[in-house]
């Protein structure tokens, strides 16, 4: 009974918050695809095709989708609601279910892409001068889809900036902590990532960073799911990584 | 009209060096091991659709004892035996056929070992080399299960069974995966062997497509670009080259370092593509696409991604945009290659790894490192050549597919493949024999996409005879609806590469 009313409690609270887990839908555009997703009778925005790059990386037909995000107050894009903060997590078994692509409607367009959906028009710029350089004891966060350990692009930039600094300043301790969590679902389940993921996302990143030429190496993960709070459970699926001058 | 006048030409010209040139050429041309004979810096080989060109960068080669040229194991065969400057550093099915000819089956290329179906065969037959003679393929047997290089057994997400065996090598007691060496035998073509600084490039510390360290040059400790080989089980040329040895040329004793050494300069230096077509004229000339013909790939710089429309995978072909009627063809197919759209959909390590599924794109993508077209990053890709149901074999039982099927079963708790699951019908596991990886069964590493003309069939496992088969496989696969005039167009273009 207290854990249901603290349920009710977390659900309320959760307010423009969205998280469910359903079949994404794909809509063509005169120019890049929209990636959509259906909750409780609405259609919501997830985001574009664009590169690897990208902040946003799309969920796959064949498979349901873990949405995560809060509604965007103002007008729908692509005919849906747009979340923002959002995190997309791909559940690794096939759901032949999902398999909805709409056509190109008139009117229905994408927000303007920096790529379009032939070659790129975008020529790269090296390095980032306007970055201050890091100083001192710092945790690197390397962030995940749910249940999964695979080391998207903006995580290998991440520890690839880990492994750099530590070298820059002959770090005398990397510390690995590896984690696993819990989402709160919209409608009041809950997801408990798998067991055993915390100890395998550790594991993968500091074989990595051994790879990478680490050394005085420390490693830990800590086997019980992080609680879902509904509102910043992605931010829990990750792997620290605090070096010390 | 004018296209049925290129259409007769073009017949009249294949018959004519059919019929004619290529009986002498093939004398000529093909080079048996310790021969002797000097390669020049540039030479020239007649292939279907013009002139192959092969361009040694670092001078004329003396073949004499030369570890390429020379057999360095027990079975008479040297390297140049399955990579023949004439087809491009690789070897196709018709010098192949006409090998068996001119030598009733004994040239060391027709080996028992890997140049049969499998060696427990009679191999004085033709039917029992079926595989190489008409699809080019040779035998690769593979350790199962898959193992680290100090020969410990790798991790494994899956079981494996032989569900088919025309060649009976997978279920013979001596050679297949119950004998006392558990063995999978794969079938698959041997990839040219020049242009290699561009395979070779592109080495990142972590692999994008596992998000896990990348293989390291065991000499050098550098990650390498895990592009060499279908499956990419070796690190650099030198390793590469020593497999090739003891595996391929059934060597007892390892090769001397001067050998390796000498083995992978010439490999380095050596650049082949299409010089001329028979309609197209000289390819590599002065105002022209720049990156036609051998010298240019000697000339470009490795490791550029080149799916952007400033400086593309080819280059511009914007020269070739005129009247002159081939010419415009190849610069339309090169415009297909860049810009026409398609759903590309459910191909493993490609919409798997982030961009979405299906994504809207085109063929350079995929084929996206300049001057090759393979994959800048590592490449291997389940495309759905080698996997159930898409695969390159007939669709339902056919008694003419030659290749084995294997079943993969995956284990519960391992990731399945994405797109098929945890059951999986296949010829070739591909990288995932390697890697024993779930989501890695079917992946092939792509290859470049140079002196095509030269070294039919295609596809790792030989199943496309023509350039016309290959673009019909994409079309079928990802829906891509070219019209004929579409397909001719990238079939034109592909031929100048």
């Amino acid at each position: 009974m207290r854990l249901g009313l603290l349920i009710v409690g977390a659900v309320a609270a959760m307010g423009q918050q969205r998280n469910f887990v359903s079949c994404p839908i794909v809509r063509d555009t005169k120019t890049v695809p929209c990636f959509l997703a259906e909750y409780d009778g609405e259609l919501y925005y997830l985001g574009i095709q664009q590169d690897i790059t990208s902040d946003f990386h799309p969920p796959q037909l064949k498979h349901e989708v873990l949405v995560e995000g809060r509604v965007v107050p103002g007008p729908r894009v692509c005919g849906g609601i747009p979340l923002q903060p959002l995190s997309i997590s791909v559940t690794k078994e096939i759901n032949l279910a999902c398999n909805t692509l709409l056509p190109a409607e008139p009117g229905m367009d994408a927000p303007s892409a920096p790529r379009g959906a032939g070659p790129s028009s975008l020529r790269r710029v090296e390095g980032d001068s306007a970055r201050e350089p890091l100083t001192g004891r710092h945790e690197f966060t390397v962030l995940y889809a749910f249940n999964d350990d695979y080391l998207e692009y903006a995580g290998n930039t991440v520890v690839n900036e880990a492994a750099a600094y530590a070298k820059r300043i002959g770090a005398s301790s990397v510390k690995v902590a590896g984690y696993r969590a819990t989402t709160l679902l919209s409608n009041g389940d809950r997801l408990v990532e798998k067991a055993g993921l915390a100890e395998k996302r550790a594991q993968n990143i500091t074989t990595i960073l051994r790879g990478l030429g680490i050394a005085h190496l420390m490693v830990e993960w800590k086997n019980d799911a992080e609680p879902g709070d509904g509102q910043t459970d992605p931010s829990r699926r990750r792997v620290t990584i605090l070096v010390t001058p | 009209m004018r296209r049925l006048l290129s259409i007769f030409f073009l017949i009249f010209a294949v018959a004519l060096i059919l019929s004619a040139q290529y009986q002498d050429r093939f004398k000529i041309t093909w080079i048996e091991p310790g021969s002797g004979a000097t390669l020049p810096e540039f030479d020239a080989f007649d292939s279907v659709d013009g002139t192959l060109g092969v361009l040694n960068a670092s001078g004329p080669v003396n073949t004499q004892g030369h570890p390429f040229f020379t057999p360095l194991g027990t079975n008479g065969r040297a390297c140049v035996n399955c990579h023949q400057p004439t087809y491009a550093m690789s070897v196709s099915t018709t010098g192949l056929l006409e090998r068996w000819r001119l030598t009733d089956g004994k040239d060391p290329v027709f080996a028992a070992f890997d140049g049969s179906n499998c060696p427990g065969l009679p191999q004085d037959q033709e039917k029992t080399h079926s595989l190489l003679l008409k699809r080019g393929l040779f035998r690769i047997p593979l350790p199962w299960p898959p193992q680290n290089p100090d020969g410990s057994p790798k991790p494994v997400e899956f079981t494996i069974e032989v569900v088919r065996d025309p060649t009976g090598c997978n279920t013979s007691r001596e050679y297949g995966l119950k004998s006392a060496d558990p063995t999978i035998s794969v079938y698959r073509r041997p990839r040219p062997a020049a242009n290699l600084k561009y395979v070779i490039s592109g080495g990142q510390p972590i692999v994008l497509k596992t998000g896990t360290l990348a293989d390291v040059d065991p000499e050098t400790g550098n990650p390498v670009s895990m592009n060499l080989m279908t499956d990419a089980r070796e690190p650099s040329l030198k390793t590469q080259a020593i497999s090739a040895i003891m595996g391929h040329e059934g060597a007892h004793e390892a090769p001397s370092r001067q050998q390796i050494e000498k083995i992978v300069e010439f490999e380095s230096q050596v650049y082949v593509a299409q010089a001329a077509h028979i309609f197209g004229g000289p390819l590599a000339v002065a105002g022209g696409p720049p990156a036609l013909g051998p010298a240019a790939l000697r000339d470009r710089r490795a490791g550029v991604l080149g799916d952007n429309d400033y400086d593309p995978v080819f280059g511009l072909f914007n020269a070739w945009k005129g009247t002159d009627y081939y010419r415009a063809s190849v610069a339309r197919g090169s415009d297909i290659f860049m810009y026409r759209q398609f759903w590309l959909r459910d191909a493993a390590h490609i919409n798997s790894i982030g961009l979405g599924n299906p994504i809207k794109r085109t063929c350079a993508t995929c084929h996206n490192a300049q001057m090759t077209g393979q994959d800048l990053s590592a490449g291997w890709v389940d495309v759905g050549t080698t996997n159930y149901p898409t695969w390159t074999e007939p669709a339902t039982w056919a008694e003419s597919s030659e290749l084995p099927v294997f079943k993969i079963t995956c284990a519960r708790d391992a990731d399945p493949h994405p797109y098929l699951g945890r059951v999986i019908y296949t010829t070739d596991p591909g990288r995932a024999l390697i890697s024993g990886r779930c989501v890695d069964v079917g992946s092939i590493v792509m290859q470049q996409l140079r002196g095509l003309s030269a070294r039919a069939p295609y596809f790792a496992n030989g199943s496309a005879k023509t350039l016309r088969e290959v673009v019909d496989f994409y079309d079928r696969r990802f829906d891509m609806k070219l019209t004929d005039d579409e397909k001719e167009d990238l079939i034109n273009f592909l031929e100048v590469l």
